[in-house]
């Protein structure tokens, strides 16, 4: 049984992890590229959502690479999430008819430790919930890592990006938790250059689909685009928050509902009442500005941005949106990114010399 | 006399001025891209030289969607992005701004300012419906001059509905309309029209429209879509003296603010009119992404890589 599935980001690794630790061989299909999103884009419905497509495109190489049981999350409440694997198992049966697709039901963590797990890897409950527990701890490594690469950035991208992937390879061997607790302090040391961030730092907080936010090849590797202007990221999503709440014991998730209920006062689906408690935590501990970034035609983000547009008057804060689908060019999405961050250094200079007659602000000095 | 130049390269037109130190134009000059960026920028600078005799410039920058190119072929010390270009140089000669609504070739967007700083912007997304080349099409396809376009529409009696979502539904509405018998001046006012609502109903919505509103880029060369954002908006719309090029004087301001009196520009001189500029790309196959890399070659030496995901090709320039 060789088993794969879809690229998660950084928090590929730790799923990986996961999957070797109940006894899987696991085959990671190559690196999402063009071809793994024109693969998926040929086989898809025309106009469904963009992780849908990268991650058709993922199955297709990985069946390449020798893999045949397949591995997707499911169900996400009134969103069409809960609905991909239907289709990707239809799509990919008809590709290769012998492969076993299992689509792992995301709210029903009981099901899942005692009764699916056991069975596809014959393994005892106590050992599935043990590696939740390392998946736990991994992905709780892979966040901190994740914040301390964006502030190292911000410092010198260039020694940030030698350092990201000797820590990358540092997680990847991390297989025990011992060796996670090692690694915590051998990536700590790494990034120590960047522990005192500059004051006038400009900071922008990262709300949106959570796919789209940890996945850089989704996203365009916005993150680093952003860290090679010299601006400090927030991204609060990650896969240990996200199994978190799946477990229920997510308890900052009640704080963002209550957040957000100001501007949304019920979930219209996938992440969005997240999105919204997000996005006005950010405003309420000062960042710059919010990008909003999301899939094209994805339905509760699109409620989300409503909600974001009246919190972005009532609070006066900069919101940029960006809805990508396969057809985003990447000059397009620089363009918008450098306006972006332009306008808030500028708004952030006023804000500075606020006490000057603003007379003396129009001719540059 | 010292001064600054501000190019701004853009799909359909290709702008230029010569801004002296206290934001006079000494020179402007506008030309048609026509697809060659390179011989567009050429032609601009021999007329920009023509016009400013015995200054010398002391400070260069580009913006535009050619502006990486223009930015390499100049030496400029500065490329910066349209909006903040626009902003820069509309709220200096109008300090009361708060909208800009800005309607250019292949992209149209909105900047919002209050107390002259820009605090929010929007692009046109995933349609080019409604913008430059459109009408010009329209304009090609009526056989009128596209000069003369907007007057038709001020003669219009009523304006008709036209359908402005997409450019090819609106073109084949505008056939319909004139099949049964509807007059050009109509169609026309109704076409203003359509591009006025989807421009209000896309990218600006959301956005809060006050007083006062400055109208700029190409587009605005045309009475009848300038009448329609009144129309619409219920408000007066300003049209700069300057608007085809406050983009331009938008980058010479930056690239004041950027030499700030201390630094020395890297400008190239205005020779650079007779240098021979050479861009090729290439796709590269060292992994699935397949980049397409471009390259830019002054006299057969190679001072500009770009476009690759991983970063090897451009490295190696820098």
């Amino acid at each position: 049984m060789k088993v794969a599935f879809p690229y998660f980001g950084y928090d590929t690794i730790a799923l990986k992890n996961f999957l070797e630790m109940l006894g899987a061989e696991v085959v990671l299909p190559p690196l999402p590229t063009e071809r793994t999103l024109s693969l998926g884009t040929k086989y898809s419905p025309e106009l469904i959502c963009l992780p849908f497509k990268i991650t058709l495109g993922n199955f297709i190489e990985a069946l390449e690479a020798g893999a045949d049981t397949l591995f997707m999350a499911a169900g996400a409440r009134k969103c069409r999430f809960g609905y991909y694997h239907f289709i990707q198992e239809t799509i990919l049966k008809q590709i290769d008819n012998n492969v076993d697709f299992y689509p792992i039901s995301q709210y029903t963590p009981f099901e899942f430790i005692f009764q699916k797990m056991p069975k596809i890897f014959s393994v005892s409950p106590a050992r599935v919930m043990k590696s939740i527990n390392f998946l736990l701890a991994h992905s709780r490594l892979i966040e901190n890592f994740r914040k301390l690469v964006r502030q190292a950035r911000v410092i010198d991208f260039t020694l940030a990006s030698i350092h990201e992937k000797h820590a990358l390879e540092i997680i990847a061997d991390a297989i025990n938790l011992m060796q996670i607790r090692k690694a915590r302090k051998e990536i700590k040391a790494l990034f120590n250059f960047a522990d005192d961030l500059p004051e006038n730092i400009i900071k922008v907080g990262l709300v949106g689909e959570i796919y789209l936010m940890l996945e850089p090849f989704a996203n365009h590797d916005i993150e680093k685009e952003l860290g090679k202007m010299g601006v400090l990221v927030l991204n609060n999503r990650s896969l240990y928050r996200h199994i978190k709440h799946l477990l229920h014991i997510d308890f900052d998730r009640i704080k963002l509902n209550h957040r957000a209920y100001k501007y949304l006062k019920e979930s219209p689906g996938g992440e969005a009442l997240n999105t919204v408690g997000e996005a006005r935590t950010f405003i309420k501990n000062g960042v710059d500005g919010i990008i909003h970034i999301f899939p094209f035609t994805c339905m509760p983000e699109n409620i989300a941005l409503e909600a974001l547009q009246k919190m972005s008057d009532d609070y006066s804060v900069p919101i940029l949106s960006l809805s990508i689908d396969e057809h985003t060019s990447k000059i397009g999405l620089l363009t918008r990114l450098e306006a972006f961050i332009d306008i808030l250094k500028r708004v952030k200079n006023q804000k500075a010399v606020s006490r000057v007659p603003r007379s003396s602000l129009l001719t540059p000095h | 006399m010292e001064a600054y130049l501000g190019i701004d390269v853009g799909s359909i037109s290709t702008k230029g001025v010569v801004l002296s130190k206290d934001y006079k134009v000494i020179a402007s000059a506008y030309h048609r891209t026509q697809g060659k960026p390179v011989e567009a920028i050429k032609g601009l600078l021999k007329e920009l030289q023509n016009q400013s005799n015995h200054t010398k410039i002391i400070g260069a920058g580009t913006t535009g969607s050619a502006r990486r190119l223009a930015g390499v072929m100049l030496g400029a010390d500065i490329v910066k992005n349209e909006i903040i270009a626009h902003a820069v140089a509309s709220s200096y000669y109008y300090p009361d701004v708060r909208t800009i609504i800005e309607v250019g070739g292949q992209d149209s967007k909105i900047i919002i300012l209050r107390d002259g700083i820009p605090i929010d912007f929007a692009m046109n997304n995933v349609c080019a419906a409604g913008t430059g080349s459109f009408l010009e099409h329209q304009a090609t396809r009526l056989g009128i001059p596209i000069e003369e376009f907007g007057k038709y529409a001020l003669n219009a009696k009523f304006g008709v509905t036209i359908a402005g979502r997409c450019t090819v539904f609106a073109e084949s509405d505008m056939v319909h309309k004139a099949q049964m018998g509807i007059t050009t001046e109509d169609i026309i006012r109704g076409l203003c029209d359509a591009i006025v609502r989807n421009y209000l109903n896309t990218v600006a919505k959301g956005k809060d429209i006050k007083p006062l509103i400055l109208f700029q880029g190409g587009v605005a060369a045309n009475i009848g879509v300038k009448t329609a954002f009144e129309r619409a908006l219920e408000q007066q719309v300003v049209i700069p003296e300057n608007f085809l090029v406050m983009g331009a004087i938008g980058a010479a301001m930056l690239a004041q603010e950027y030499i700030n009196d201390s630094k020395i520009t890297k400008f190239a001189g205005f020779e650079t009119a007779n240098t021979k500029f050479i861009t090729k790309a290439f796709e590269c196959k060292d992994c699935p992404n397949s980049c397409e890399v471009i390259e830019t070659f002054r006299q057969d030496q190679i001072i500009d890589r770009y476009g690759d995901r991983c970063g090897k090709w451009s490295e190696e320039v820098k």
